[in-house]
């Protein structure tokens, strides 16, 4: 076990989290339920009175949640100092079993609150509640993955064994490693380039076209080649070693913590892409952001082409 | 059109202990209309009101107004309808001491984010109408009670509500101004507004001009 600041908060939240999570998800079991606006019955009215209190509950649970991601990486960084042989986060993670699952869940519950949040937007606009079941039958669904991960989490800390000696990130992320990861670099860094800016420009077409399905597609299959080729090509450039394919280096100071933009533009661009029809301007959003994705992420191996006159 | 479908409205007093206000009653006003609430205290009157203008909802049954479900509205809705369609006279007028009286009649307008000269004309048309624009700018814990009823009921009045809803609105005059007071009711009468008034004043009952009278008692209809 280890504990540190960060940790402490991060376990004093999930704890809020889930005395008052599970507040919510008892009502949203009762309101899922027994949900009929058509009646004027007293509990229907008490129905409509505790769901502006679960609402309330979830906004802000997830208000907090999602940004706490960002903090959950920076404590995972903060804490590699403590761990042997651990560089950045990636050892931290790699350090027990539950840390991939524990970032699996983290990323899409991340995607499933801030659906979540533009569900409960969209109905408090409207007069009718039309989206009030829906919204809290998502939130049942919802909060059971957010047992699961603070599970997870509480797990992973708990397993964190300072005494033993875990692999870094130059080892978890490289062709020879024995993971899973290493199947990244069995494919050719060209065709994943060509896959990448290829999704890139379906997705300005989806833009005009303004088709929903295709466009959620695009974004859907953007996220994972955005990932792909972050770890296999483009993180080489911002470390300028060939070799270094960690995704969670960039995020330290040494590298003006640019993974944070990276992540935050990439996030928001396929988030508002995936969910286009909850949003009035989730193409233009998500083409804004990706497109930021996408300079930022060209601006490095670009640069260093133009400084060294070869590529890695 | 405004109706009241089968509405029952109970209070908590205690955990256990409850009181029934309004005991399934059905009401129907027509636009237009005057009518006068009677009742002793603690018959309803004011529950009726309240429900009316969206301020509280009722424990079952259902209020419709102009065939809108306004019982069923969210409150961020019912504000706004509120806001748009409703003018309340409260007993106490329910005015901001500390404010003047232009300001305390403006009150209503500010979330509308009107340009401030088309604001200070309405406030202006407004004082002049209801006869206390010479006080515009007196604070209102300097006015006398008929000068802040009628702040109240210019305030009620800002938005050109299309129902005027008034609890008890002559309880703290005397009789020269409970009589200019129904004075205004003709004239908003006239305007074609649905008015409603709660009272047990026997001033009201023998009004030429008040369409009906429904005396209630004990949360019921009695006549």
């Amino acid at each position: 076990m280890i504990l540190s600041p960060t940790i402490i908060t991060i376990l004093s939240l999930n704890f809020i989290f889930l005395i008052f999570g599970a507040i919510a998800f008892f009502l949203s079991i009762r309101i899922y339920q027994k949900w009929n606006l058509q009646a004027t019955t007293n509990l229907q009215y008490k129905l409509e009175k505790q769901s502006y209190l679960a609402a309330t509950i979830i906004k802000y649970i997830f208000l907090i949640k999602i940004p706490l991601f960002l903090f959950f990486i920076f404590t995972l960084d903060n804490i590699s100092n403590s761990i042997t042989g651990a560089m950045c986060a990636a050892g931290v993670v790699d350090a027990t079993p539950y840390g991939i699952y524990l970032f699996i869940f983290k990323i899409i519950n991340i995607y499933l609150f801030g659906y979540w949040l533009m569900l409960h937007h969209k109905d408090s606009k409207d007069e009718n509640f039309s989206l009030t079941k829906q919204k809290f039958f998502i939130f049942i669904v919802a909060f059971l993955l957010l047992i699961v991960e603070i599970t997870l989490e509480l797990l992973m800390f708990l397993a964190i064994d300072l005494t033993q000696i875990v692999s870094c990130c130059g080892t978890l992320y490289s062709s020879t490693s024995s993971s899973y990861i290493s199947n990244i670099f069995l494919i050719s860094p060209t065709l994943q380039l060509i896959v990448f800016y290829t999704l890139f420009t379906l997705m300005i077409l989806g833009y005009f076209f303004k088709n929903k399905y295709f466009f959620i597609i695009i974004n859907f299959l953007f996220l994972l080649i955005a990932i792909i080729t972050l770890i296999s090509f483009f993180g080489t450039y911002i470390y300028e070693l060939p070799t270094h394919h960690c995704p969670f280096c960039f995020l330290q100071k040494d590298y003006n913590y640019v993974g944070y933009f990276l992540y935050t533009f990439l996030f928001f661009g396929t988030f508002f892409g995936m969910g286009v029809g909850f949003f009035k301007n989730g193409f233009k959003w998500s083409l804004t952001f990706n497109m930021l994705y996408i300079i930022l992420i060209t601006y490095y191996p670009v640069s260093y082409y133009l400084k060294n006159g070869v590529w890695l | 059109m405004i109706e009241l479908k089968n509405i029952t409205k109970t209070y908590k007093t205690t955990k256990i202990d409850t009181i029934t206000a309004l005991d399934n009653i059905n009401l129907t006003f027509n636009t237009g209309e005057l009518i006068i609430l009677k009742g002793a205290s603690g018959s309803g009157k004011s529950t009726i009101l309240s429900l009316l203008a969206g301020l509280s909802k009722p424990t079952s049954g259902e209020v419709i107004i102009d065939n809108k479900r306004i019982s069923k509205l969210p409150d961020d809705f019912a504000t706004t309808y509120r806001q748009e369609n409703i003018g309340f006279i409260f007993q106490k007028y329910n005015l901001i001491g500390g404010l003047s009286v232009k300001e305390n009649i403006m009150l209503p307008l500010y979330p509308l984010n009107l340009d401030s000269n088309k604001l200070e004309q309405k406030a202006n048309d407004i004082m002049e109408k209801f006869q206390i624009v010479h006080k515009k700018d007196i604070i209102i814990n300097n006015l006398s009670g008929g000068e802040q009823q009628r702040t109240a009921i210019a305030r009620a009045h800002i938005n050109n509500p299309k129902i005027i809803l008034a609890d008890e609105p002559t309880a703290n005059l005397d009789e020269t101004l409970s009589l200019s007071f129904i004075e205004i009711l003709k004239e908003l009468k006239q305007e074609n507004k649905t008015i409603i008034v709660a009272t047990h004043d026997p001033i009201f009952f023998n009004l030429k001009f008040v369409d009906r009278i429904i005396e209630i008692s004990k949360g019921s209809i009695l006549s």
